[in-house]
């Protein structure tokens, strides 16, 4: 099953990539998303799976498409002039950060005490309540304070007249 | 069940899995292809007309023109399948497929009748087992994926009013989700649970079924049904008289019925939310604890009640105009449902 998953993930964000057409591009973002929700379920959380399609899938991939197909630019531009020295330094910084990230993974304390994980069930709605309130109350509360900001900075931005 | 698993040589659980398999899979299907008849036969009624009744078997029974759903399947099988030159042939194809498996798998979290215990086996009425985590946001997360399926048709076949269908349809999607969302929160809040079996087990009398407990929440539900299953009042992706079918407009054959089947399933399924959430689910009023068979019944009956206001709805009203839609949705829809989660917070916040 997390080979399957994980194909699906690799492979959505593959075509992300390579993909010409953006609109056929949003789509394979969308199965990246949906393998992503998978494998959320296999680590028996399904409340981030729901929410990962909910949020990413359902909500936002719409209004990217929405937008692409307002612009109708179906087609990715070709650039005024290529710049290989871009596309080499791109390369370099992206292995570079992917090597950082797997490192911090392979060192991190998690990883040297895994043991077959004991699963009490499902993560539920409730636990995660439970634990944003008590755990990362300060975290969350300036997190919804910068998405307020950012909607007002959206409306101020848009509206002419307020 | 044992009895019945023993003849298939399955255990107890795995053919009572293949049971409800099949129902949960045949029932809504059935339903909706149902429902295109009594679409059509009660728009004839409403609008003073006879209806769909000449077709028949043999040339004899019309079974007042029942026989219709098996003309047009044999006729839609029959047709050519034209893809027009410049669509975008894999998306085209795709398409029916992605509107119409999200419709189909929107029922598998509700439950269509009580639980039952059988020789120290309990026996779920529901394609999930109740505790999986996922709940009641398993059909909101899949009925925010169905709009992928009428973005793809209307972008693939490459046609101005079909893209006009979709971007319309994205848009109502996406701002009705919002109330929606948030009409079910109150729900869950009150509950204390979001599991669908907790929510009918809270509702186990006629007061205090959910609709009682929140009207405007119900309100703003069943408003945003109508918008999710893109019915009439808000059918903005077909418009058929401003562009002219919307994203169906290239569509024929096969996949024309593939698309249009998934909005009666839609139907389905969205009357059988409606029913879960605000109407007590499986639950028979003034009845405690009733038997399996009654409660399965129960659920039908009202199910297919809301099916039929559906219909009824969709003949009665005209459409709105887009941004009279957007309004609603914004401005009426959003702070209703906004303000029934505060009052019953505060309630709940008082009298514990």
């Amino acid at each position: 099953m997390f080979a399957i998953f994980a194909l699906i993930t690799l492979f959505g964000a593959l075509s992300v990539a390579f993909q010409k057409n953006l609109v056929v591009a949003g789509l394979c973002m969308v199965l990246t998303f949906f393998g992503v929700a998978g494998l959320y379920l296999l680590l028996s959380n399904p409340v981030a799976a729901a929410l990962q399609i909910i949020v990413y899938s359902g909500a936002i991939v719409v209004l990217v498409l929405f937008v692409i197909m307002l612009l109708s630019a179906h087609e990715e531009e070709p650039a005024g002039r290529t710049m290989p020295i871009q596309r080499w330094g791109s390369a370099v910084v992206a292995l570079a950060l992917a090597a950082g990230a797997v490192r911090v993974v392979l060192t991190s304390g998690f990883m040297q005490a895994m043991k077959p994980l004991k699963i009490q069930g499902p993560m539920n709605l409730n636990l995660v309540g439970v634990e944003l309130f008590r755990g990362h109350l300060v975290a969350f509360e300036v997190a919804g304070l910068l998405l307020l900001a950012t909607m007002i900075g959206a409306v101020a931005l848009v509206k002419k007249d307020l | 069940m044992e009895h019945f698993a023993q003849l298939l040589h399955l255990s107890p659980a795995m053919a009572w899995m293949v049971v409800k398999l099949i129902i949960a899979f045949a029932a809504p299907l059935v339903l909706a292809a149902v429902l295109t008849w009594v679409e059509r036969r009660g728009a004839a009624m409403i609008q003073d007309r006879i209806g769909p009744n000449r077709a028949a078997i043999l040339g004899r029974w019309r079974l007042l023109g029942l026989v219709q759903l098996a003309a047009d399947g044999i006729k839609f099988f029959l047709k050519e399948d034209l893809v027009t030159r410049d669509a975008n042939k894999t998306l085209f194809w795709l398409a029916p497929f992605m509107a119409f498996v999200p419709a189909m798998m929107g029922f598998a979290v509700i439950p269509f009748g009580r639980s039952f215990v059988e020789n120290g086996t309990a026996y779920h009425l529901s394609l999930l087992d109740p505790g999986n985590g996922m709940g009641m946001l398993y059909p909101m997360a899949i009925g925010s994926v169905a709009v992928y399926g009428i973005l793809t048709a209307s972008w693939s076949s490459n046609n101005k009013w079909s893209i006009l269908g979709g971007m319309r349809s994205s848009a109502q999607m996406v701002s009705y989700e919002i109330g929606m969302s948030v009409a079910v929160l109150a729900i869950f809040m009150t509950t204390g649970g979001y599991d669908p079996h907790q929510i009918i087990a809270a509702q186990d009398s006629v007061l205090h079924w959910n609709v009682v407990r929140h009207f405007f929440g119900f309100l703003v539900f069943f408003t945003c049904m109508f918008a999710e299953t893109n019915r009439l009042p808000f059918d903005f992706a077909e418009g058929e008289s401003e562009i002219v079918a919307g994203f169906h407009t290239e569509y024929g054959s096969m996949k024309f019925a593939l698309l249009q089947l998934s909005e009666y399933v839609h139907i389905v399924v969205a009357s059988s939310l409606i029913v879960t959430l605000y109407f007590g689910g499986w639950q028979v009023p003034f009845v405690k604890d009733p038997a399996v068979l009654l409660s399965v019944l129960s659920f039908a009956g009202k199910v297919v009640f809301f099916c039929w206001v559906f219909i009824w709805i969709r003949w009665t009203l005209p459409r709105f105009r887009f941004d009279q839609l957007m309004f609603l949705g914004w401005k009426v829809m959003l702070p209703l449902s906004l303000a029934n989660l505060l009052v019953h917070a505060y309630f709940m916040h008082r009298w514990g």
